[in-house]
């Protein structure tokens, strides 16, 4: 909400300057973002009133006139503004006066003519833009050699003040002058008269209310007779513009003043094109009404209208109709200031997408108390302007469907507990009694009644706020965490995260961290099959689909780099993926992942080798690391797979426990243009669950007895992969220790469609030296196991 | 004889003084004192001598044995010697080219952020928390308080996946998930990734919060503030670190606060706003099947990206999320 510091401080006037004023009202709890001049820095400046204009005899484009500024003798003052002429009242800077920008008026010739002064447009004195091109124009009323800044009151600041949601009772200058004096402690006043209207005749016009729970109270009043011409007051104009509202004509303009400077919205039709009765109903389903904003909205039933003989008038609440909008020939108004209850208007605006200040206020909660005041001030200020015939209120009003604001208890004993601080009974006192509250003592502590505005009053830790926001959080003790001393869980099985990212890190890995949702199709040419879920309101087309996996982010970071120059890239990311799953509470099953790429030169600067690209067995290295770390080697295991996002020929499942865990593999070629990538990337992830667990140690005694070793050599058929030999070879035995791979070969002496793949074979028996024969009798299982199982035969 | 000894030790010296190699110098030892070598044959004219001049002769040969043994020792020591020069010469390496190895890569300046908070709370005996990202209406929403018709439900920029479902707004639900599995006492923290639907300079689709839920029987605000307040102090090292506490309004915790922290190195009188905070609210605690008269609750949400860009001097926050190695590897 914006206001205008002069006006607030008409009611509260605190002995504090501007931004003393913003600090104590963000540290209570209202936050101001801003405090701006409404007008630039300048003096000097008076009321001119333009004696004569007469060409100037060497410029076409000049002026020289004749200025009254209220001394003996009028200034003359050459002016090339358009819109200069005779009998104008104009802002004179005098010279000396100094002009935003620190721009000194002096004395001066143009073109050989003396000038003693300059004729100001809005811009040369930093006000709004006006939309004249030339001089601000004055009223004509405007007092000769006045200053200009006491004429337009422009020693003041355009206040705004960031409200949340629970403090609807500041959304005026009467609200946030209530709390200003709450904080303050300085007088609170009332700067007019509320003295009642004196009203005429009975309205002519009838009011019904259909649900009182939904408008427990409607008030309307018939004005006639005033003077349609009347203008709207410029101190009027002003404190609405400053409160970033748009004069328009007199009536609207006295009920958006009264919105502002209460709370209160309300509403004025032009009476002349009322038909009948006006009525507050519900809408029929599928009645029009075309909004003050020329919007044509087609209505639900659920929603409180306005209307008359006709239909419907105005949404209740919200905006007006446009049929029975004041103009500039209306003669008769009928002023509306009504109360509806926030269910019956919350949500109304953002279904037919009219938020209004009026919307915003009811779904919030207005002072139930307030009608009759409105109205009265808005009547009183009709007729101080223009004069006219103000009927009776006609008035339809049901005391018991008002918002109740039950009494609360505030416990003595809570303030201490709950704040963490004493604070004196008297002081409470002091501050609820500056809030509006009444209250009676009780033996612990207050029986408080809150005043009708405060709708967030609901419990007592409601209060316990209250005290707290006025005490000042600020003040509060420093008073440490009390708790008993527990020591925290340490389980030794349990993987952690952050090991695993600091080893991928230590790898040359740097983590990315990139949008959980992704681009639909470009995510679906990786994995077409995975069901995923999809936003209603993504940011874009490109952010629209959860991923199913880590790797359309990679990519995208991948072909991110590539384009700035970074042809190497090791990357990993950690985060969930979501997998469609309408069993699942949330609509998905969602997994936490652990996936990475590599592409380009596998050493970041090899002054003394070859530059190798990084390759399938350079990824499959880290990530056995991560398996390793895990105690996964060997129980994740890795199996020929054919994936769509994948290189046939180079790509793997990793299979836990007979469960797809991960992928690894070289990104299908065929992908590289969908991404915008280049090179070959090689790309993993795996479930985190997968490499959580880890095993305890449990230390084997070591064997005293030699080691045997024995290198085989087998060839076999090339398409068979060497883990089915090592599988083949692991025959349970409790002196085969260890298998290693040392020599894979394809090549001269040997068949092209055949490879040789030399092992050795560590042999040790736990309590004794090992003898001849049972090592021969192994090797020839071992043998024996590899013929029968791949066709592997010693080469 | 003697002549003649002299004669063949002049030899073998100037031979000696030439040779260059060990090959050579083995060639030496042979043509002087190999099987016949001429020191050798020398020793079998010993047998021509009389029995009184044998001995005497023999010990002057033997003499020139040993002087020429020597020489060809003397020498080879040498020129193993120069051969071991030779050979570490050769071996020597330029010391300044950088060495071999892996070079290293980084974490996420995100991830170090949350690391340092996570270890502050952890040992302070929080324990880490962790919940769906596509979030239900009633831990997002309701259960927090925040029912579907109150103003604060249209400030959260939500992105929907259904009527029921949502991208998670706050890291707030893990707190309602983690009190309806466990009792109190609770000293928890969840950090996390969070969604709202704005995109522009200062607002990612996406970003990180911590949540922090302290249940006890006895906690107050003043608690609350206090070890909000070291916390700060103590990530960004600065005793002097200036912590203001603003009233606010979350639905869910009552009162409410944020706050705001200014150093010198802001500026004068700059106040950043970097957590909101509160008591959880006893309707949320109710919601949850905990006695709000017996257990309070205290919580706070930190902007993991806000405190990660005053930390490490992050001007843009969209950085965050480009991953430029170029950036990403000032985090090593």
């Amino acid at each position: 909400m914006k206001l205008s510091e002069n006006w607030l401080r008409q009611w509260t006037n605190p002995d504090w300057n501007s931004n003393e004023l913003a600090e104590a009202f963000s540290l209570a709890g209202l936050e101001v973002d801003s405090v701006e001049p409404v007008a630039g820095r300048f003096t000097d400046v008076v009321v001119g009133h333009v004696l004569s204009v007469e060409k100037h005899p060497d410029a076409d484009k000049l002026n020289v006139t004749q200025v009254d500024v209220g001394a003996s003798e009028p200034l003359q003052i050459v002016c090339g503004a358009k819109n200069v002429v005779v009998g104008m009242k104009a802002c004179c800077a005098k010279v000396g006066a100094v002009l935003p920008g620190d721009f000194t008026i002096k004395k001066a010739k143009l073109r050989g003519v003396p000038s003693n002064g300059m004729l100001c447009s809005s811009k040369e004195l930093g006000l709004p833009d006006d939309g004249v091109d030339g001089l601000l124009l004055l009223a004509d009323d405007a007092p000769i050699g006045m200053d200009l800044r006491t004429y337009l009151d422009l020693n003041d600041h355009t206040i705004e003040v960031d409200l949340t949601p629970n403090r609807a009772d500041c959304f005026s200058v009467l609200g946030l002058a209530r709390d200003l004096h709450a904080i303050s402690g300085a007088q609170f006043n009332i700067p007019f008269q509320e003295a009642a209207v004196i009203t005429g005749n009975a309205c002519s016009i009838s009011v019904a209310v259909q649900d009182e729970s939904a408008c427990p109270t409607y008030l309307g009043c018939l004005v006639s007779d005033y003077n349609p011409n009347a203008k709207t007051p410029l101190w009027m104009q002003q404190r609405l513009q400053r409160s970033g509202v748009r004069p328009l004509s007199l009536i609207v303009d006295i009920t958006n003043y009264v919105l502002l400077e209460l709370g209160q919205p309300m509403h004025a039709f032009d009476a002349d094109k009322l038909q009948g009765s006006v009525q507050v109903r519900y809408a029929k389903a599928g009645e029009i009404l075309l909004t003050l904003d020329e919007k044509t909205v087609v209505l639900k039933a659920d929603t409180l209208v306005i209307a008359d003989d006709s239909g419907p008038i105005a949404l209740a609440g919200v905006m007006g109709g446009l049929a029975t909008a004041v103009s500039d020939s209306t003669r008769r108004v009928f002023f509306e200031c009504a109360h509806f209850a926030p269910a019956a208007i919350t949500g109304k605006a953002r279904q037919y997408g009219l938020h209004t200040d009026s919307s915003m206020r009811f779904e919030r909660g207005v002072d139930p108390l307030l009608p009759s005041r409105a109205l009265n001030r808005a009547l009183a200020l009709l007729q101080e302007i223009a004069g006219g015939e103000v009927s009776q209120i006609v008035r339809c009003h049901s005391p018991e469907s008002l918002p109740e604001r039950s009494p609360l208890l505030l416990q003595r004993r809570s303030l201490l507990d709950k704040l963490g601080v004493r604070v004196a009974d008297a002081q409470v006192e002091a501050i609820f009694t500056r809030l509006g509250f009444t209250w009676q003592a009780t033996d612990e502590g207050w029986q408080m009644q809150p005043p009708s505005y405060r709708f967030d009053m609901q419990i007592e830790m409601d209060l316990v706020e209250e005290v707290g926001r006025i005490f000042g959080y600020n003040n509060l003790p420093e008073d440490p965490v009390m708790a008993p001393i527990a020591l925290c869980e340490l389980p030794e099985s349990e993987q952690a995260l952050m090991a695993l990212k600091n080893a991928l890190v230590q790898r040359g890995y740097n983590e990315v961290v990139t949008y959980s949702f992704v681009e639909e199709k470009k995510q679906q040419a990786l994995v077409p099959d995975l069901p995923h879920v999809l936003l209603q309101n993504p940011i874009s087309e490109e952010m629209k689909a959860m991923r199913t996996t880590l790797f359309p982010g990679l990519l995208n970071t991948i072909a991110y780099n590539q384009n700035r120059q970074q042809p190497r890239v090791r990357i990993f990311e950690s985060g969930l993926v979501f997998y469609r799953n309408d069993q699942d509470p949330t609509g998905a099953t969602q997994v936490p992942m652990i996936g990475g790429a590599i592409v380009g030169p596998v050493a970041a600067s090899g002054w003394d080798e070859q530059s190798r690209q990084a390759d399938f067995y350079d990824l499959k290295g880290d990530v056995e690391t991560l398996l390793r770390m895990s105690h996964q080697l060997g129980k994740i295991r890795f199996t020929v797979c054919q994936h769509p996002a994948l290189h046939p020929g180079q790509s793997a499942a990793l299979i836990q426990n007979g469960k797809e865990v991960g992928l690894i593999g070289q990104l299908h070629p065929q992908l590289l243009k969908t991404y915008g990538v280049s090179g070959q990337i090689y790309l993993f992830q795996i479930r985190q669950d997968a490499l959580m667990t880890m095993d305890i140690p449990s230390a084997q005694a070591i064997s005293k007895y030699p080691e045997v070793q024995r290198d085989l050599a087998f060839v076999l058929d090339q398409a068979i992969p060497v883990q089915a030999l090592l599988d083949a070879i692991a025959i349970p035995s409790p002196i085969l220790r260890s298998v290693d791979i040392f020599d894979v070969y394809r090549g001269q002496g040997i068949a092209p469609d055949q490879k040789s793949v030399a092992l050795t074979l560590k042999l040790q028996h736990q309590e004794r030296t090992l003898e001849d024969a049972e090592v021969e009798t192994l090797v020839e299982q071992i043998l024996q196991a590899a013929k029968t199982a791949v066709n592997a035969v010693l080469r | 004889m003697q002549q003649e000894l002299q004669t063949i030790i002049a030899e073998a010296k100037a031979a000696v003084q030439e040779v260059q190699d060990l090959a050579k110098l083995d060639e030496l030892r042979v043509q002087f004192l190999g099987k016949k070598g001429s020191l050798t044959d020398m020793m079998k004219t010993l047998g021509k001598l009389s029995a009184e001049e044998r001995p005497k002769a023999g010990q002057i040969i033997n003499d020139a044995k040993e002087l020429v043994q020597n020489l060809l020792n003397e020498k080879k020591r040498q020129l193993d010697e120069a051969k071991l020069a030779e050979k570490l010469a050769q071996e020597s390496v330029d010391i300044t080219l950088p060495g071999r190895g892996v070079d290293l890569g980084s974490l996420h300046p995100v991830t170090r952020t949350l690391n340092r908070i996570e270890t502050l709370f952890s040992k302070a005996g929080f324990s880490v928390e962790t919940g769906p990202e596509i979030e239900d209406n009633w831990h997002n929403f309701e259960a927090l308080n925040i029912p579907e018709t109150h103003p604060a439900r249209a400030m959260h920029d939500t992105f929907y996946i259904n009527q029921e479902t949502v991208l998670r707004t706050h890291t707030s639900g893990v707190q309602i998930r983690t009190m309806e599995n466990r009792q109190p006492p609770l000293r928890i923290i969840a950090p996390g990734r969070v969604y709202r639907c704005d995109s522009d300079q200062t607002h990612t689709p996406m970003f990180h919060q911590v949540e922090g839920l302290i249940v006890e029987k006895n906690a107050s605000f003043a608690q609350l503030r206090s070890l909000l307040i070291q916390f700060l102090r103590e990530f960004f090292e600065d005793t002097e670190l200036q912590v203001r506490f603003r009233p606010s309004y979350f639905p869910f915790t009552e009162p409410s606060a944020e706050v705001d922290i200014s150093t010198t190195l802001f500026g004068e009188g700059r106040w950043l706003e970097v957590l909101g905070c509160g008591m959880v609210h006893p309707q949320v605690l109710k919601n949850v099947g905990i006695n709000p008269d017996e257990y309070t609750g205290l919580a706070f949400g930190l902007g993991v990206e806000r405190l990660a860009m005053l930390r490490y001097n992050v001007k843009d926050l969209r950085q965050f999320f480009e991953n430029d190695l170029r950036f990403l590897k000032q985090f090593n």
